[in-house]
């Protein structure tokens, strides 16, 4: 039995960097877009000490701009890592439903949880749901903006479409994080937290639950040896 | 499609001519709008709900007959102030309406697309889209549309929580001069006080005019550029003051005259021009990202 205290690099900075950044750019595109809805007034939020503000047009409005250029930056610098390390471990795969709904029932304590790459197949779908949501929303977005400026005036019903597309996605993209967090519920999935703060996992999780990415990773058989390129093996307060 | 705020018709308003038909009851641009608009009008069927979860609504359904502050049944309407300048005091009407701005924020920021500018210049509601949230008052400078609740269509869906009714305003006649007709409001004066035709031809109109009369002149500036031009004998700083000191009552439908009223958008724009960076940004860091891993890996 390994030392438990044994971890295993998961995610490198630039994942860290990317994760947090698209994260902390959409939470706060939540708050400022809802409070473009308009909602905070309407339902006595701004009544709240210290939420007056969120019932200010101009604050939320440029909020909501500053932060779609995080966020716009955050996925345009993922895409062009991505293509150009060629990493696409996150990307679907053929029979990903499948293996989802087996991984979802062995969770519940029905059959045997398949063997796992680096990610688990409904990381993968929920990769795709979020990354595609975002993406309707960057690109209506951006023609929003476009609208608001005094040199682009679209006509009625194609501003009517992107208006209630990039609301309509709001609301698709809300429920997929929704689903990201509530799978952190799960005991069976917690042990992934750590990765997306320190970049690294329990080697012991890793090796039983990821075991065909486990495979890939030259992590050495005995703590002594130097720790390899990818996978490194760290020991915590080491 | 562009340039909707360079062409299309406009409005140029001599406030040295406009006496507030202080002979009627009720001034006579005031009056052929409600005549003109009475069917468009709402008509609530009661009972109307109350917002959850402040338990309030805008209901002035009870006070149509209500002629001296904009309501959702009182399109424009004539502010009487008395204005002191230079020593001098002098009595000013002014017919109050929308703007018809040229980069209108009130229909930039409809979170649903039911405000438009229209192809001829004025900015339209669409009734029987708008869920009364009363957004395009806030970001008016003027706060201009004003909200009926129990009507539209926020009705058809859980009227207790979700919207407050709809938002009207004046549409500057837009079935009239899509006629070729001109606002009704023109037509009436019997001042001849409100001219109508292409901006452009306004906006020289208001220029020569407030030469004439060493005037002064709203509308051109403010919000970033409006197609009604307001031509005065007084400075528009002295009406503003006189305004807020005694015609603004804090309540909706009382508005003053800011000069250089700021249009919300301005500060987003320049976010939106950094907001090209950004792409560039992100794949430039990428890059040398990926060249060191490479470079890594060797
Ligand atoms: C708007 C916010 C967020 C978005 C759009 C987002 C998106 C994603 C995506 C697309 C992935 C990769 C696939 C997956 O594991 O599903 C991921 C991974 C992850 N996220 Fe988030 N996330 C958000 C917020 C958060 C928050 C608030 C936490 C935790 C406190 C979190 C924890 C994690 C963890 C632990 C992983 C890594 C899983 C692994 O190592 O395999 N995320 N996130
Ligand atoms: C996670 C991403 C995003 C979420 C959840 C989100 C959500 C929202 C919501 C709920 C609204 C209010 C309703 C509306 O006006 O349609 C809104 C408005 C707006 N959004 Fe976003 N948004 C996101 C990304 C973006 C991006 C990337 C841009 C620009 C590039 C953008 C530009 C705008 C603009 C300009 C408005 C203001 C209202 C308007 O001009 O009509 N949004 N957003
Ligand atoms: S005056 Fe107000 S309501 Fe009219 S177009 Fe301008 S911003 Fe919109
Ligand atoms: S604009 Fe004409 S109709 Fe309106 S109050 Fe002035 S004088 Fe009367």
């Amino acid at each position: 039995m390994a030392n438990p205290k044994k971890t295993v690099k998961r995610h490198c900075w630039s994942n860290l960097f990317t994760h947090w950044s698209v994260a902390i750019s959409t939470i706060v595109l939540f708050i400022s877009g809802f409070g473009q809805m308009p909602m905070y007034a309407r339902y006595g939020f701004t009544k709240i000490p210290g939420f007056s503000w969120s019932g200010n047009y101009k604050i939320t409005l440029n909020l909501h701009y500053a932060a779609a250029i995080v966020l716009i930056f955050a996925v345009t610098y993922h895409l062009a890592v991505s293509l150009m390390r060629k990493e696409f471990s996150l990307l679907p795969r053929r029979g990903d439903l499948r293996e989802s709904w087996q991984i979802i029932k062995a969770m519940l304590g029905f059959g045997k949880e398949p063997e796992s790459d680096k990610y688990l197949a409904e990381q993968r779908i929920a990769y795709l749901y979020i990354a595609v949501n975002v993406m309707i929303l960057l690109i209506t977005g951006i023609i929003k903006v476009l609208k608001n400026t005094d040199f682009y005036q679209p006509g009625a019903s194609f501003i009517f479409w992107v208006s209630n597309i990039h609301n309509a996605a709001t609301f698709a993209l809300l429920f997929g994080v929704f689903g990201h967090l509530v799978a952190f519920v799960f005991k069976d999935n917690r042990k992934l937290l750590p990765g997306i703060f320190t970049g690294h996992i329990c080697c012991e999780y890793a090796k039983h639950r990821h075991s065909k990415w486990y495979c890939t990773l030259d992590v050495p058989e005995t703590t002594d040896q130097l720790p390899a390129v990818q996978g490194e093996i760290l020991t915590v307060g080491d | 499609m562009a340039e909707a705020g360079q062409s299309g018709v406009g409005a140029m308003i001599d406030l040295s001519k406009c006496d507030g038909c202080k002979n009627l009851a009720v001034p006579k641009c005031v009056s052929v709008c409600r005549e003109k608009n009475a069917a468009n009008f709402p008509q609530p069927k009661e009972p109307i709900p109350l917002n959850f979860p402040l338990g309030t609504n805008e209901d002035w359904s009870k006070k149509k007959q209500l002629t001296n502050r904009l309501t959702p049944y009182n399109w424009t309407y004539v502010q009487n102030v008395k204005v002191t300048e230079k020593g001098k005091t002098a009595e000013v009407s002014i017919p109050r309406r929308c703007m018809h701005c040229d980069n209108p924020p009130c229909a930039n920021l409809c979170p649903f697309g039911m405000q438009t500018k229209s192809q001829e210049g004025p900015v339209v509601i669409d009734k029987d889209g708008c869920l009364g949230g009363a957004k395009c008052r806030s970001v008016c400078p003027w706060q201009i549309p004003q909200r009926q609740a129990g009507v539209g269509v926020y009705m058809k869906l859980a009227p207790k929580y979700l919207g407050g009714g709809v938002m009207f305003k004046c549409d500057l006649c837009l079935d009239r001069i899509r006629k070729g007709e001109v606002p009704a409001c023109v037509e009436a004066c019997p001042q001849k006080a409100i001219h109508f035709g292409s901006k452009e031809a306004m906006r020289q109109l208001a220029h020569q005019r407030a030469q004439e009369i060493s005037g002064y002149i709203y509308g051109e500036k403010e919000n970033g550029g409006t197609s009604t031009f307001y031509v005065s004998p007084v400075s528009f700083k002295s009406i503003h003051k006189a305004l807020m000191d005694h015609e603004v009552d804090g309540k909706n439908g009382r508005m003053g005259m800011k000069p250089l009223a700021e249009n919300v958008l301005d500060s987003p724009e320049g976010m939106a021009k950094q907001m090209l960076f950004a792409p560039i940004a992100g794949i430039f860091a990428a890059g040398m990202v990926a060249y060191k891993t490479m470079k890594g890996a060797e």
